[in-house]
């Protein structure tokens, strides 16, 4: 099933969030004012660009390692299609994305990622205009927690001295108010940090622990699950 | 005369997520609407009538209870309505469009906004499944930054879909039964 939507309102950080969340492979194609470009997708993992002049040509050259060698691309250089046709490209607004799942057959392991996806989420987090961080860090009482056992993706994320003071900050006590006043760092500069690594899986939005307690007797309950099913 | 007494789940969700729609599925009643032409350019493009105050549709429990179905409006120009039905609901239901990614932020607000005030069970309808373009529940949750142990279900949800619906229903309940239960 294709994932597709519109950059205005589904920014690359969320598009890649979802991408590397369960580690898809597939093709994401983005309509940029100006140019197509499919980027091939392994394992969560950007692996390779180009521009497209008509969309069928992508879904009907399948296998990967026959692709790269008819356009007389080595292994080695497949991150500076990432460069040229993604990482340029990452402050863009405009535009419509779909990715669809499978389709590539790709041969072997050995592509070179110069650009791990949690580095290209933080690249993208760092273009993110006020309106954008507002979409997520829409509440300065919200409350993040760091997350255990990260370290691979924080070391691939590439952080900022500036967006590892903001992690730093975050421990399940501060709210976003009071990082940004700990941190005296820009406003706009905390958020964007904020969402990326919460993009990344660094940090997740606090659990609320304080819960209602339901106010129905269980009789009462059961009754109205035998209503519904009988429905 | 004997009093009803009334049970409350609330249905929310951003514009045109489809709440008025799962609501029609599974009431007794005709679903008492309270809609206006829409007026902004961007929502006359989804829907013609849209939501200002509330819906309801009622399905009978037995003889002294009825079970409420509360929608609200979409907008967040209209949140005082949400706190205004938010109050003693037993559980709440949030609907997503599934093929509309530009109300995933929309919607983790609202889920934001009543988890802060009324922190009852609530579940997450991925809806519009029967429609082609849908993401998927599991895709919708990353998109709405819901992680596994926040405690809320997303499920994919048809609200066409009388068993669709159903299944959302029961699996609020059911969580408001374990809690229950939980308690002793």
């Amino acid at each position: 099933m294709a994932l597709t939507g519109d950059l205005k309102t589904f920014n690359f950080v969320d598009i890649l969030q979802i991408i590397s969340k369960d580690k898809k492979s597939g093709i994401l194609l983005v309509e940029w004012k100006d140019i197509t470009v499919a980027y091939y997708v392994k394992d969560g993992q950007i692996i390779f660009a180009r521009p497209v002049d008509r969309v069928f040509r992508v879904y009907a050259e399948r296998d990967f390692d026959l692709l790269i060698e008819k356009l007389r691309i080595s292994k080695e250089n497949l991150f500076r299609t990432i460069e040229r046709f993604l990482i340029e490209r990452l402050d863009l607004k405009e535009g419509v994305f779909s990715f669809t799942p499978g389709f590539v057959k790709f041969g072997s392991n050995n592509y070179r990622i110069l650009y791990p996806v949690e580095k290209i989420i933080m690249m993208a987090s760092r273009g993110l205009t006020y309106e954008e961080v507002e979409r997520k860090i829409s509440d300065e009482l919200l409350v993040f927690e760091p997350l255990e056992g990260v370290n691979d993706v924080l070391e691939k994320a590439e952080l900022t001295p500036e967006e590892k003071k903001v992690l730093n900050l975050v421990d399940g006590e501060r709210t976003v108010y009071d990082i940004r006043k700990d941190s005296g760092l820009d406003n706009l500069k905390v958020d964007r940090a904020l969402y990326g690594l919460l993009a990344v899986g660094a940090i997740k939005r606090k659990k609320k622990e304080k819960k209602q307690s339901p106010s129905i007797a269980l009789d009462l309950l059961m009754k109205i699950i035998e209503r519904i099913k009988g429905l | 005369m004997k009093i009803i007494k009334k049970i409350k789940i609330v249905i929310a969700g951003p514009f045109a997520a489809g709440k008025t729609q799962f609501i029609n599925t599974v009431s007794e009643i005709k679903t008492v609407k309270t809609e206006r032409r829409t007026q902004a350019l961007e929502e006359k493009s989804v829907k013609d009538y849209t939501t200002v105050a509330m819906d309801f549709g009622k399905i009978r429990i037995d003889e002294e209870h009825e079970l409420y179905l509360f929608g609200t409006p979409g907008q967040s120009r209209f949140d005082f309505m949400w706190e205004i039905l938010g109050e003693g609901a037993l559980g709440i239901i949030i609907l997503v469009d599934s093929t509309d990614p530009s109300t995933f932020h929309e919607a983790r607000k609202i889920i934001n906004f009543f988890q802060s005030r009324f922190p009852v069970p609530m579940v997450v309808g991925a809806n519009k499944q029967d429609l082609p373009n849908a993401w998927s529940a599991e895709d919708v949750a990353t998109a709405l930054d819901i992680a596994e142990d926040e405690g809320i279900a997303v499920l994919p949800v048809s609200a066409v879909d009388k068993e669709s619906v159903k299944r959302a229903l029961l699996t609020l309940l059911n969580i408001i039964r374990e809690e229950l239960t939980s308690q002793g």
